[in-house]
């Protein structure tokens, strides 16, 4: 509005001329470090194929030009003829230059010997920067080898306030594999027992009726339960339509499959919702969009494999899809909405920790959707625990303060334990971290760093780890 | 620092201080005040079959008000409420908050982003054009409107000087709390006002104010606290206003037109508690950011009126206004080492405009006996609300609603007798969102004996439904909780009983007036948001509830010499029935509080010392709680009492040139009281903690006033 603009600059001349009060925001601003680091902590030798940059980064953009300095230190390998590194090393030293504007910089590592063992061990160590005020701190040291991740930051791709994707995230690896939340909808499982997992990070519910006969069923079979199958609906009784949320594979809402088909009834299913599509406040979250629908399913069991048949509610005749086991796999999907089998989790040895919305159950009011959530891979071997800070800082954790005993099979052990929503200001917690056995029983700790956007948004995690040694 | 340079200053005035002076108009030379709220023709208080309270220039005064939150505290039945997160303070009385109590300007409601004279932000009612404040306790809707139900303020100003110019300046200097410094810290105050009569006819006036509060910051330590230890931002938001007001006012014969002008900027800093540490693992550097919010506040209001005689008999008194308050909200990341703004969102938060016109016409059929009024009220209002500001869930980004109004209503004056008179009166309210409204009201006044006095007033008035209860819209997977369009207005009724008494004793060096009045309000379809569903879960709006007050208070003042002492007390009992529960408990939970004002003028020093005191008893409210066996119980949480007292010294210099009032406010040093009375947790759970004020502060004001 000019006139409100027009008036606010009159009366700030007319003010300044009255009484000469105008307030001058001293600046008496500390000189901050500058400090340059590997991003990361180390690299798979086995995973360079030929060539990897290797990346340094500024806790601040640089404003004029310098130089940081890197001791090559090496075991079981020679430089120029096992690997060489851009730019070169000159007296086993590497001069990377910093140039102003720019936040990062980086090596090219090239692997000239593809035939490198487990004994091989290359590390880089930052030994002088050449800048103002430069600190040495954080990733002072490269390596790389055969051995597990050292650790480091981490920004899982969630997606933002729709929270569109499930992110598993193998820590050894480094590794995040992202699939959207909508495009699946049962899991078979691979393992011994028959047992089928709904999406719960779409809200899904199912529901056993009585009938074995999937064609007889009509919508005014379940016109009364429908209501009732669904998350959110605050009745505590509502805990039977979903799958446990701890994750055990024995408590799912549908039973085992029986090999007697008789045994086998028929099942309402709600299919949640697709992925919201709004853009909400600030802080705030939009992961439901529109209602996916209803089916009726029954599973059977077929040899080794599982038959599915399916149809929307009011069709007198099913399709029948035949899934296999795949026990190096959790589970195997089916998504409605393809009619097909498609892929979603890796293998069940190669992730960790999955960030997915899921379907928890609030004491006293049945399910309930959480955003945010961090599950870790129970049936694939994983355990966690969490620490407070008070007890032990993170950085002070080291293999010593392992409690062996403490480790929970509870894939929500994580869960949303890392953030605070409840009230308008949506808050990391900040004096929590977690201890995370992998499936290959490396341990790390683990600790979140940020919950929200620079601006404000939701669904943009951070998190850091690193290998307890 | 300022603070002491200004004890400096006034002091070396008080070496050289002249002490003759009049007696201010403070002491008892003006019994009997001419009032106009609810008056078919201004007339005095006696005269005056509704029952008015003043607060005079001179009260404002010496309490150094500048804004109506700064007035009111000590007054009975009305307690100020300040909310510390969103900067705004509304008022509370007979237990019902600023939704059903509207605050006036000569005659015409005063617009803010959520209401059109309802939810008024009283730190926005700037006083210094003010000449008085009336204040009518119990529902006005026959000559006021919608939202007239617990009372009205009408703010009447300056439109006259007997001086050729008159230059007002002012410099007010306040501690909030403990906290001050010449910038950062405290409450600065300054103003400029000038007054001229350019011929005899015309009479123009224009003020300038500016009000900067830095906030209390009581533990917090403000902007740039860069640690999350919950200690970033400040307990009480700082804000800054700017007003300006201008008057054009012309006279002649049977004929008064005025144009005044007002336009109030404020801004509300709201920095964040939280703080994103935004740690880089790599470097093991942190750059803490926060999400911090400025609002934006732009009133803009003009009002025209006009008012004379027309046929040589009837009185009219026509309004017409427009107003805007729009409130915009900036947002942005702060970077709080660099403090750098970053992210930078601007946009509409709430705002309301409304073109409004009301007339009365007086004298319609006047006889000995019988005068009649006809009036009219036409608003056409334009609200609206960003998703920011109500919750009306993903892709709306808002809410807007047009209302039209137009109300007509008719008053009449019958004196039955010397002794009897009535007043009958009605408002039938046509709008475009809700039925018709029919409004009723019957006064009367009975002159027992000379001094005694006895008026019985029965009053009407209906509270519109807000944009929450209308719009609100909270639907996801979890949560079903919806705003209800077909909502009906709450229908509010009271009566009052005044018996007033005056006496005059030591042949008139005495004077006494008593008063002491019953109660009883009465609002009916309350909204509340019940339960419609159970499984799933929905929750909707809908006029439900009811809710009783029943008191007796009693308002005395005496006048005796140079002393003057106003004291009262007043014992009120709220009941609510609460369908909207599945238990609840309607008994009358009482509250008792009394107030005090003194002041003694000391001719010799030409010196005004003035005590302001009021004391709020326990106050009780069932509240919904977990008992020790785990289940919800409904019982009576309690809010501790607590007292305010100010205190001022007011002194004039060089025949009133100069004028100096210093003061302590909130000597008792309250910063906030324990309840049990919210509702949630256990029964035996800890007490919470209400803010009502940032502890005991001192002022100083410095005045000069020029005529000529």
């Amino acid at each position: 509005m000019n006139f409100s603009n027009y008036y606010k600059s009159f009366f700030g001349v007319l003010v300044f001329l009255l009484l000469s009060c105008s307030n001058d925001d001293s600046l008496d601003m500390p000189l901050e470090p500058f400090v340059v680091a590997f991003e990361s902590l180390s690299a798979n030798l086995s995973q360079i194929n030929e060539a990897q940059d290797i990346s340094l980064v500024y806790s601040k953009a640089a404003i004029q030009t310098g130089s940081v300095t890197l001791l090559l230190d090496v075991t079981n390998a020679v430089y120029g003829v096992d690997f060489i590194t851009t730019p070169p090393i000159n007296s086993n030293n590497l001069i990377i230059p910093i140039l102003p504007t720019e936040i990062e910089t980086s090596f090219l590592f090239t692997k000239l010997n593809q035939a490198l063992d487990e004994t091989v061990e290359i590390r880089f160590s930052i030994v002088s920067v050449d800048y103002p005020n430069a600190v040495i701190q954080g990733n002072t040291q490269f390596t790389i080898n055969s051995s597990a991740s050292l650790g480091r930051g981490f920004e899982p791709s969630v997606g933002g306030p729709n929270q569109p994707n499930q992110v598993y995230i193998d820590l050894s690896t480094e590794s995040q594999t992202s699939i959207k939340r909508d495009s699946w909808d049962l899991g078979f499982y691979g393992g011994s027992d028959f047992r089928i997992g709904l999406n719960s990070s779409i809200y899904m519910a199912a529901a056993a009726l009585e009938s074995t006969d999937i064609d007889a069923v009509t919508q005014a079979d379940v016109l009364e339960i429908q209501d009732q199958v669904a998350v959110g609906t605050f009745d505590p009784a509502n805990i039977i339509y979903i799958d446990n949320p701890d994750g055990d594979i024995n408590k799912t809402a549908i039973a085992p499959i029986s090999s007697n088909d008789l045994e086998n009834k028929v099942y309402l299913l709600n299919l949640g919702y697709e992925v919201g599509t709004e853009t909400p406040a600030p802080g705030s979250i939009a992961i439901a969009g529109d209602a996916r629908g209803w089916k009726k399913i029954r599973i059977l069991k077929q040899d080794d494999a599982y038959l599915l048949q399916y149809a929307d509610l009011n069709q007198s005749t099913h399709q029948e899809v035949l899934i296999e086991k795949d026990s190096n796999f959790n589970f195997s999907f089916f998504s409605f909405d393809t009619n097909s089998k498609l892929a979603v989790e890796p293998q069940l040895e190669n992730w960790d920790v999955n960030f997915t919305v899921f379907t928890n159950v609030l004491t006293g009011a049945g399910s309930y959707g959480f955003s945010d959530g961090v599950l870790h891979n129970r049936k694939g071997g994983v355990k966690a625990y969490s620490i407070l800070t008070d007890e032990i800082a993170y950085d002070d954790f080291s293999i010593e303060n392992i409690n062996t005993s403490a480790f929970l099979l509870d894939q929500r052990t994580i869960g949303s334990s890392w953030r605070e929503v409840i009230t308008q200001d949506k808050v990391l917690v900040d004096n929590i971290y977690y201890i995370i056995q992998d499936p290959n029983d490396n341990i790390y700790k683990l600790k979140f760093t940020a919950l929200l956007s620079d601006s404000g948004e939701r669904g943009f995690p951070e998190f850091k780890y690193k290998l307890v040694q | 620092m300022r603070f002491l340079f200004l004890i400096i200053f006034m002091s070396s005035f008080n070496v050289c201080a002249q002490v003759v002076q009049q007696m201010d108009s403070l002491i008892a030379n003006k019994l009997e005040e001419v009032v106009i709220t609810g008056q078919i023709n201004p007339q005095s208080i006696s005269n005056s079959i509704v029952e008015v309270k003043v607060i005079t220039r001179e009260d404002i005064e010496r309490q150094a008000g500048n804004t109506l939150a700064d007035v009111l505290n000590t007054s009975l039945n009305i307690s100020v409420s300040p909310n510390t997160s969103t900067g705004k303070s509304g008022v509370s009385l007979f237990g019902l908050d600023s939704q059903y109590f509207k605050v006036l300007i000569d005659n015409i409601p005063i617009i803010n982003e959520e209401g059109l004279g309802n939810n008024t932000d009283l730190t926005l009612i700037n006083l210094d054009d003010i000449q008085r404040i009336e204040i009518v306790e119990g529902a006005m809707g026959v000559q006021y409107g919608s939202n007239a139900v617990s009372g009205i303020i009408n703010i009447i100003t300056k439109k006259s000087s007997r001086n050729d110019w008159d230059i007002t300046t002012y410099v007010q200097e306040e501690s909030v709390g403990n906290e001050y410094e010449w910038f950062e810290r405290g409450r600065h105050i300054q103003s400029l006002k000038v007054g001229h009569n350019l011929t005899e006819r015309i009479y123009l006036n224009g003020v300038y104010t500016r009000n900067d509060f830095a906030g209390f910051f009581n533990n917090r330590k403000g902007k740039n606290h860069s640690v999350n230890d919950n200690l970033r931002g400040h307990q009480w938001l700082p804000k800054s206003q700017q007003n300006t007001k201008a008057l054009f006012f012309y006279k002649k014969d049977d004929l008064t037109f005025s144009y005044r002008f007002e336009y109030l900027n404020e801004s509300i800093e709201r920095y964040a508690q939280n703080i994103s540490i935004n740690e880089n693992p790599s470097t093991n550097t942190t750059n803490p950011t926060a999400l911090d919010e400025i609002y934006t506040n732009n009133r803009f209001y003009h009002h025209l009126n006009a008012l004379g005689t027309l046929f040589r008999a009837i009185e009219f008194n026509v309004s017409l206004s427009f107003q805007e308050q729009s409130k915009d909200l900036e947002r942005f990341t702060y970077r709080i080492v660099s403090q750098e703004k970053e992210n930078i969102k601007k946009g509409q938060y709430q705002s309301r405009r409304a073109l409004f016109s009301r007339g009365t016409f007086s004298n319609i059929i006047n006889t000995n006996t019988t005068n009649l009024q006809l009036g009219y009220e036409l608003i056409n209002e334009y609200g609206l609300g960003s998703s920011l500001a109500i919750v009306i869930g993903p892709g709306a980004d808002l809410v807007t609603q047009q209302l039209y109004n137009y109300d007509f209503f008719a008053t009449s004056e019958i004196k039955i007798n010397k002794e009897f008179s009535l007043r009958p009166g009605g408002r039938v309210s046509f709008s475009n969102l809700f039925k018709t409204q029919f409004i009723g009201s019957l006064s009367a006044k009975q002159i027992i004996s000379e001094n005694w006095e006895l008026r019985a007033i029965l009053g009407s008035a209906n509270r519109t439904p807000n944009y929450n209860e209308l719009y609100t819209f909270f639907v996801d997977v979890n949560h079903d909780v919806q705003g209800n369009p077909d909502l009906d207005p709450e229908q509010g009724l009271s009566v009052f009983l005044h018996l007033k008494k005056k006496s005059a004793l030591y042949d008139g060096r005495l004077k006494l007036k008593n008063k002491v009045s019953l109660n009883y309000l009465d609002i009916t379809d309350r909204i509340e948001l019940i339960v419609v569903n159970q499984s799933p879960l929905a929750f909707q709006y809908n006029n439900i509830d009811s809710f009783k007050a029943l008191g007796i208070f009693s308002e005395n003042e005496i006048y005796f010499q140079n002393f003057r002492a106003k004291f009262g007390a007043s014992l009120q009992g709220i009941s609510k029935v609460l369908d909207s529960r599945s238990q609840s408990n309607n008994d009358f939970l009482f509250n008792l509080q009394y107030n005090c004002n003194l002041s003694y003028y000391a001719p010799k020093f030409d010196t005004t010392y003035s005590i302001f005191f009021k004391h709020i008893g326990k106050q009780q409210q069932f509240v919904e709680k977990t008992n020790e066996q785990g289940q919800q119980e409904f019982r009576a949480g309690t809010t501790d009492p607590f007292s305010w007292l100010d205190t001022t010294i007011s002194k004039s210099f060089f025949k009133g040139i100069f004028k100096t009032t210093a003061g302590s406010r909130n000597i008792f040093d309250i910063t906030q009281v324990n309840t049990t009375a919210l509702e949630g947790g256990s029964h035996s759970g800890p007490p919470s903690q209400i803010p009502l004020g940032y502890g005991r502060s001192y002022f100083l004001k410095l005045t000069y006033h020029l005529t000529y």
